[in-house]
């Protein structure tokens, strides 16, 4: 069983991208709707899925060792067949949901997903704007209870490939709502938008990969609104397209937050580990004091979705 | 799949995109209005209302006096087809060709190049060398970005 494997599904897609990427396009152009491209911005979302993939290449061995090691500790074994791919594909997309929201909610993990958020555009190429750094945020390890249980490494990573790909489609302005029943199990373009608002009602919520479910189950879902179009991007958006400073902007204000004089060890650490927006005096906002500040202004809205 | 196959496709894919959003018109600036630029600056800053915006003739950026005067000045300018504000605190001015080169303590908006004829250089740079900068303000910090 060691030496079983499975296509790399992210790769094989690739060329799928290209091509989705260069239809929305036309389709947009044609139609005059459906979203918006701009050259700077699709140019470096792009450069940051390259590098996701080069990062993959490079340090993909940390977690395939991790992985390895476990599956040498695990008695279990539930095999390759078709069922146990299902599951594992099932259990692998909660898997996703809480690292999703642990990266929205944990600065540490943040530092690597932001990069994700940090387009004020969104379109399929959004959706390659993919991290260099996920290795650093040891992530990895939810994904250890789903090997520990049986599931082989490589079909492990198998599915969350799937799960990857499955979620380049929902990067798009241009599908509106999908039939009803669709649009209640699955993650759909509609919930992934919401999950992209910089708005204060759809802060932190629509954490899906593949199965909306999963929000629905753990109170996190708030459906797409018509009266609030959704504000891609940030709260406090960058203004670089240069790479390099998109990957690892975050990780360089932790840095410096951190390093800042006159802190306690738990502030120090709070800086690093507690929700965005956190800071020792108050000075600055969560997602929780941006949506009560909103109410303040806007009272109409408490116990509207997101509120 | 190949390496050297997948090298290929993601050069030639992202050449290939660059080139047709370029030659479609897709690297084009946002060029702002006056009521677009406040709007601009309102949704980053919601909490700090325009008392005074002085919009660059090109339209690709504003200065912004804020309500509270205790505020170092801000500034919101075309980043592609949107924009981005920043308040300007710890900004290092120079003059350059065309116009004003400032450089932000910021690693996420490190530079702005504001292109403005020399009388209005001269008048933006006065203007920002001009304001005095408090040592405490709420949004001199930058936010930890959240979404």
């Amino acid at each position: 069983m060691d030496t079983i494997s499975f296509p790399d599904v992210t790769q094989l897609a690739v060329p799928i991208f290209i091509a989705a990427i260069l239809g929305e396009f036309l389709w947009i152009a044609l139609k005059g709707r459906g979203g918006r491209y701009e050259t700077r911005d699709a140019v470096t979302s792009l450069i940051m899925g390259a590098g996701s993939v080069a990062s993959g290449i490079l340090l993909g061995f940390i977690a395939w060792g991790f992985f390895m090691v476990l599956w040498e500790i695990t008695p279990l074994d539930l095999g390759t067949s078709i069922g146990v791919i299902i599951l594992c594909f099932v259990l692998d997309d909660l898997r996703y949901y809480w690292v999703h929201r642990f990266g929205h909610r944990i600065r540490w993990v943040w530092a690597s997903h932001v990069n994700h958020h940090s387009s004020q555009h969104y379109n399929l190429t959004t959706a390659l704007r993919q991290t260099w750094t996920g290795t650093f945020t040891f992530m990895m390890v939810v994904r250890a209870p789903l090997v520990l249980l049986g599931f082989h490494p490589a079909l492990v990573l198998f599915v969350g490939g799937i799960n990857l790909v499955y979620q380049f489609w929902i990067h798009t302005e241009a599908i509106g709502k999908m039939p009803r029943w669709f649009e209640a199990v699955m993650n759909t373009p509609s919930h992934h938008r919401a999950h992209h608002g910089r708005n204060p009602r759809y802060l932190d919520c629509n954490y899906a990969g593949v199965f909306i479910i999963w929000d629905k189950m753990f109170g996190t879902f708030v459906p797409e609104q018509d009266s609030d179009p959704v504000d891609y991007g940030l709260v406090y958006n960058i203004a670089t397209f240069n790479p390099l400073r998109v990957a690892f902007h975050e990780w360089v204000a932790i840095y410096q937050d951190v390093t800042q004089p006159g802190l306690s060890l738990k502030e120090r650490l709070l800086y690093a580990l507690a929700p965005p927006g956190y800071s020792h005096d108050g000075s600055r906002d969560t997602s929780e004091t941006i949506k009560a500040k909103h109410l303040a202004r806007q009272p109409q809205d408490s116990g509207t979705p997101g509120f | 799949m190949p390496l050297e196959l997948l090298l290929i496709l993601v050069v030639g894919g992202i050449s290939a995109i660059a080139l047709l959003l370029h030659l479609s018109g897709r690297s084009k600036s946002k060029v702002m209005t006056e009521p677009q630029a406040r709007d601009a600056w309102m949704r980053q800053f919601p909490e700090s209302p325009i008392a005074d915006l002085t919009l660059a003739r090109d339209g690709h950026a504003a200065v912004i006096r804020t309500a509270d005067d205790s505020a170092p000045l801000g500034l919101v300018w075309s980043f592609g087809t949107d924009t981005v504000a920043r308040f300007l605190e710890d900004a290092k001015l120079s003059p350059c060709k065309k116009g004003l080169h400032l450089r932000l303590a910021d690693f996420s908006a490190p530079a702005v190049h504001l292109h403005l004829d020399q009388p209005e250089a001269m008048l933006w740079q006065g203007m920002i060398e001009g304001a005095s900068a408090p040592q405490s303000h709420p949004q001199n910090h930058p936010p930890v970005q959240e979404v």
